[in-house]
């Protein structure tokens, strides 16, 4: 019988890691399916030569360079000489700063103005009419992402949701069944079904999440929500074991996480209308640091967080959010506005005060991120340059005046020697349980390394390796990361570049964090302690991942472009 | 956005930096998984130094040396073969790191990276580790070792490789560990080093075996030679001296009596390069990897030598050290001709992981030491320095060849505490054996500390092995 039962637990085992392998990819798969096939949306045709040139994007940059959108070979236009917009209410134009000007109809254009079909666009010596996109019959090559799919539609959303709703119930059910269970059930009420109460919740949660989204926002696709409550289930349902109350706090903060997500979506929706804010939430960012920085209360370390009656909150995941809004911009905007000041002004404040909280990870985090936005922004290689150069010597400066710094990070690379002091503690007992838990890990609630502090956050990794299996959290982390290919390759399909460079820094600041957090733990960078996406403990954590997730959905036309129609 | 689009590369760049990180984080766990699991700390092997799971430790008798019996350690009932074979077995600590319980942990706890340490015990496989060693054979060794202060004894059967007797002092009892403080830390000194793998000893006369194997094979004329002792002579400006004055004799006669003025001046004629060469041969300078944990290198380095102090060397003073383990390999290939058997201590792991295939139970030869003909010599030497001058009836019938030696060493300068040592083998075909003692801290010679630590070791050791060939 012992046998019986040993061969089962062992066969759940290995069929785990092979779920989690199944859903990752039924998310990525979805992704890649139900997109609108490459196609010209309008054309401009040169009314001399009769040439027909494909308008391809929503936001198109018109200019000498060839970099351009729409490349024009003439010396008398501009090398950014203006942009081509597509909004709800039609086709716009607007000059970015030419020397020779645009013209509509004959007519000289500065602010963006409305285009109709017909309407004749002159630019230097060359002068286009703009036509209807089925008037392009060439052929359009898709990216490798997309091409090649095949045209059996993809996994129903709601079939991929009971997958992970089976999910998240097997592990609860796993952790019912636990190491020492059993000696709970002296109880009158049996604390060994705990889990499944979560359990119930978070299925709860989850679908009711789907059918707002289905049924109420009528959103067609619904696959980076559910790899990310995939996700959130799992860091919910790894702490039911560790402390029956943080994984309800924890289920209850990722649904505010939700809500957010939802509001974000809709708060972005008119591209334009966020430039008015930039500045309020720009004031409002700064001032979350700045009372962070008075009232900041001292935890392993670093202040970074505060403390509102019952919750504490950690400023700088919201402050995550801000940035994204300051650094991204509409294509008109960003070749009218060059200059990076205001957002290098914004993001040092940013770094510093996150430096001076002692909160080197998180100032790491908005330190790339500034790399990538600006990058991005600009295609300036001088910037980055620049800024890595500066980094540098701040980094001299503040380790030749606060050595102490330094000693913070004194074990790293060097934990086996600090296994009992607090330079390597964390990190050695996380190496030790993941090799202890194997490829299949030990099982929900089985694991040792929840007896260690921040092992349900910064440690999480571990946790989760040791628990689950190693190739349960290497497929959890590649799946983070793989975000990043998706915000990518919707790049161009969205309806602004301030979608394209939100959703690029978004993902990009996703798998920084993630990989601060699994390399710190591992001993492979020093250990910073910021948080696993979705996956760590941490209301603010999950809260401003959700929040971050909102710009990769934004990006993806499909959020939007069904609504439209239906108006 | 198509720029956009491009300059997202950077991205991309960080992405395939997180994945490079993560094929360094796999390599990392692969390789160091078993490492990382056999921490004290390790709650899912909690509980008596992290070996509540694990299996049974016995010698080449299937005697137990260590169990778990009710989620305690328990070792041998004898407390004499619990002290002579802690260095081997180890303790509840992981104090002693060379010993079986650290270095073979993850075999014992039932580790595997596959499936890490939770799998059900129905699937765990065994977790046993047989031994070579003899407890017998060790508990005699103690017994005759614990008269010094510090020492160590090898015996190994230098036809197979197995480790019959290996023991080392000081000691204590795995059973009842003592707590070591500051008050009594020089009583313990040492105490968690196996000096048999991990220490180095002057090494004496013994280390005339290198420079004769160095005449033998670089002087044609060696054995028509005769040298006359007269107690002392000048070498370089500096006196090279002898016990007393041992006459006329031939290369033989020097040997047996072991004349420190004879193999200093052979030293000073042979050189540095070639004395280097031969004791680089021998394997001096080596390190041997005995069921994958390595011995400690001994030292031959005259590169800095004054001419009397490359007289001094050649018997083996200066700064001349061996290792016990590494001298009993170099016994074992005069035995053999010239190639030694590596010595094992593993015999096997029950449900043993492929990995491990390489280490425990087999013997592998190592490298040439010796031409076949200088090994000959050698033995015939040896022979002769029991026959001549220990007594044939030393080792109770016995066919062995061996060499004493006493290492002046500078810790006991000032005092007359030397390192007493006795190498050698027997040539008895159905007792293979090569040993190596040495102890510390005595005021005589080789032959009578080291030597009496031998005989008994060896006469146990034969008995036992023969015992064991009659079941």
């Amino acid at each position: 019988m012992a046998l019986v039962m040993d061969i089962a637990v062992v066969a759940l085992r290995m069929l785990l890691p092979l779920y989690t392998i199944v859903i990752v990819y039924q998310c990525f798969a979805s992704m890649r399916r139900k997109r609108r096939s490459e196609r010209s949306l309008v054309l401009l045709q040169d009314t001399e030569t009769g040439v027909k040139t494909p308008v391809l994007f929503w936001e198109n940059s018109i200019g000498r360079s060839r970099g351009s959108d729409i490349a024009v070979d003439d010396p008398a236009v501009s090398r950014d000489h203006c942009v081509l917009l597509r909004r709800k209410e039609g086709w716009f134009i607007a000059d970015t700063g030419s020397k020779t000007g645009t013209f509509v109809n004959g007519s000289r254009v500065r602010r963006r103005t409305q285009v109709k079909i017909d309407d004749i666009i002159s630019i230097g010596n060359r002068e286009y009419a703009l036509k209807r996109g089925d008037e392009f019959h060439e052929e359009l090559k898709s990216s490798w992402f997309f091409s090649k799919v095949s045209n059996k539609p993809a996994m129903k959303s709601y079939k991929l949701m009971i997958l992970i709703t089976l999910f998240h119930i097997f592990m609860g059910v796993e952790a019912c069944f636990c190491n020492g269970a059993e000696s709970f059930k002296e109880y009158w009420f049996s604390p060994v079904f705990d889990p499944l109460y979560i359990c119930g919740a978070l299925v709860a949660v989850e679908w009711i999440y789907f059918a707002i989204s289905s049924f109420a926002l009528k959103r067609v696709s619904f696959e980076i929500e559910s790899l990310c409550l995939f996700l959130t289930g799992i860091g919910v349902m790894l702490l039911v074991r560790q402390d029956m109350r943080s994984a309800l706090v924890q289920l209850i903060a990722a649904s505010v996480g939700m809500v957010v997500f939802c509001a974000l979506i809709k708060f972005i929706e008119n591209p334009d209308r966020i430039g008015k804010w930039r500045l309020i939430i720009m004031i409002a960012a700064v001032g979350l640091l700045a009372i962070n920085l008075v009232f900041g209360k001292v935890t392993n370390g670093s202040a970074n967080w505060i403390q509102l009656g019952p919750i504490t909150i950690q400023p700088s995941e919201f402050v995550k959010i801000a940035y994204i809004f300051v650094g991204a911009s509409t294509l008109d905007r960003l070749q009218t506005k060059q200059n990076l000041i205001e957002f290098i002004i914004f993001s040092m404040v940013c770094v510093g005060a996150l430096a001076l909280m002692g909160d080197f990870g998180t100032a790491l985090i908005f330190f790339m991120s500034f790399l990538i936005i600006s990058f991005v922004r600009s295609g300036d290689f001088k910037t980055l340059i620049l800024a890595l150069t500066g980094a540098g010597a701040a980094a001299i400066i503040v380790l030749r005046f606060k050595a102490y710094v330094l000693d913070r990070f004194k074990a790293w690379r060097h934990v086996w020697q600090h296994t009992q002091d607090a330079g390597g503690y964390q990190q050695a007992r996380t190496l030790t349980y993941i090799a202890s838990g194997g490829l299949f890990g030990v099982g929900i609630g089985n694991g040792c390394l929840k007896y260690v502090a921040a092992s349900e956050s910064d440690l999480v990794f571990g946790l989760m390796s040791e628990e689950m299996g190693f190739i349960v959290a290497v497929t959890i982390a590649i799946a983070v990361a793989s975000l990043f290919l998706y915000a990518r390759s919707v790049t161009t399909r969205a309806r602004s570049t301030f979608y394209s460079i939100s959703a690029c820094c978004a993902a990009g600041m996703l798998v920084i964090q993630m990989s601060l957090n699994i390399f710190g733990a591992t001993d492979i960078l020093p250990l910073t302690g910021v948080t696993f996406p979705f996956i760590s403990a941490g209301g603010s954590s999950i809260i401003s991942c959700w929040g971050l997730l909102a710009f990769i959905k934004a990006a993806d036309e499909k959020t939007y472009s069904l609504k439209v129609k239906q108006k | 956005m198509k720029r956009t689009l491009q300059r997202s590369w950077l991205i991309f760049i960080l992405v395939i930096a997180f994945l490079v990180g993560m094929a360094f984080l796999v390599v990392e766990t692969v390789l160091g998984a078993s490492d990382w699991v056999d921490q004290p700390y390790n709650g899912h092997i909690a509980g008596a130094g992290g070996l509540l799971e694990a299996g049974v430790i016995s010698d080449r008798n299937e005697n137990v040396l260590a169990q778990t019996v009710d989620n305690k350690r328990v070792y041998n009932d004898d407390a004499d073969v619990r002290k002579a074979l802690l260095h081997v077995v180890g303790d509840d600590s992981l104090n002693i790191s060379t010993a079986i319980q650290s270095q073979f942990r993850s075999q014992l706890t039932g580790y595997s990276f596959i499936w890490g340490l939770n799998l059900p015990d129905s699937f765990r496989g065994g977790k046993d580790v047989d031994l070579t060693v003899d407890a017998d054979t060790c508990k005699t060794a103690y017994n005759a070792l614990k008269e010094y202060d510090s020492g160590a004894c090898v015996i190994y059967n230098y036809e197979t490789g197995e480790i019959i007797c290996d023991v080392s002092t000081k000691t204590y009892d795995p059973a009842d560990p003592p707590e070591i403080t500051k008050d009594n830390e020089d009583e313990y000194e040492g105490v968690y080093l196996d000096n048999v793998l991990s220490s180095t000893y002057t090494p004496g006369s013994i280390f005339k075996i290198v420079t004769a194997a160095a005449a033998i094979e670089n002087i044609p004329d060696i054995w028509d030679r005769t040298w006359t002792c007269n107690g002392k002579e000048e070498i370089d400006g500096g006196d090279v001296t002898c016990v007393e004055a041992h006459g006329t004799m031939n290369l033989k006669e020097a040997f047996g009596h072991s004349c420190n003025i004879v193999f200093a001046e052979l030293a000073v004629e042979l050189g540095e390069d070639v004395m280097t060469e031969t004791a680089e041969k021998m394997g001096i300078n080596a390190s041997f990897k005995i069921s994958g944990i390595k011995t400690k290198a001994g030292n031959y380095d005259v590169s800095k030598a004054t001419t009397h102090q490359l007289a001094w060397s050649g018997v083996g003073q200066y700064e001349d050290k061996v290792n016990p383990m590494q001298m009993a390999i170099l016994c074992g290939a005069i035995a053999r001709k010239g190639t030694p058997v590596i010595p094992y201590l593993v015999e096997g792991t029950s449900g043993s992981m492929l990995k491990d295939m390489g280490l425990a139970g087999s013997a592998s030869n190592g490298e040439k030491m010796l031409d076949s003909g200088t090994a000959k010599k050698l033995k015939e030497l040896m022979r002769f320095a029991v026959q001549n001058d220990y007594g044939d009836d030393m080792f109770g019938g016995l066919t062995v060849c061996a060499k004493t030696g006493t290492g002046e060493t500078l810790i006991s300068e000032g005092s007359d505490k030397n390192d007493g040592w006795m190498v050698g083998f027997a040539a008895d075909k159905d007792v293979p054996l090569a040993f190596a003692c040495v102890v510390r801290g005595t005021s005589d010679y080789g032959y009578s500390t080291a030597g009496q630590v031998a005989k008994a070791a060896m006469i146990q050791a034969a008995e036992s092995l023969r015992n064991q060939d009659d079941d």
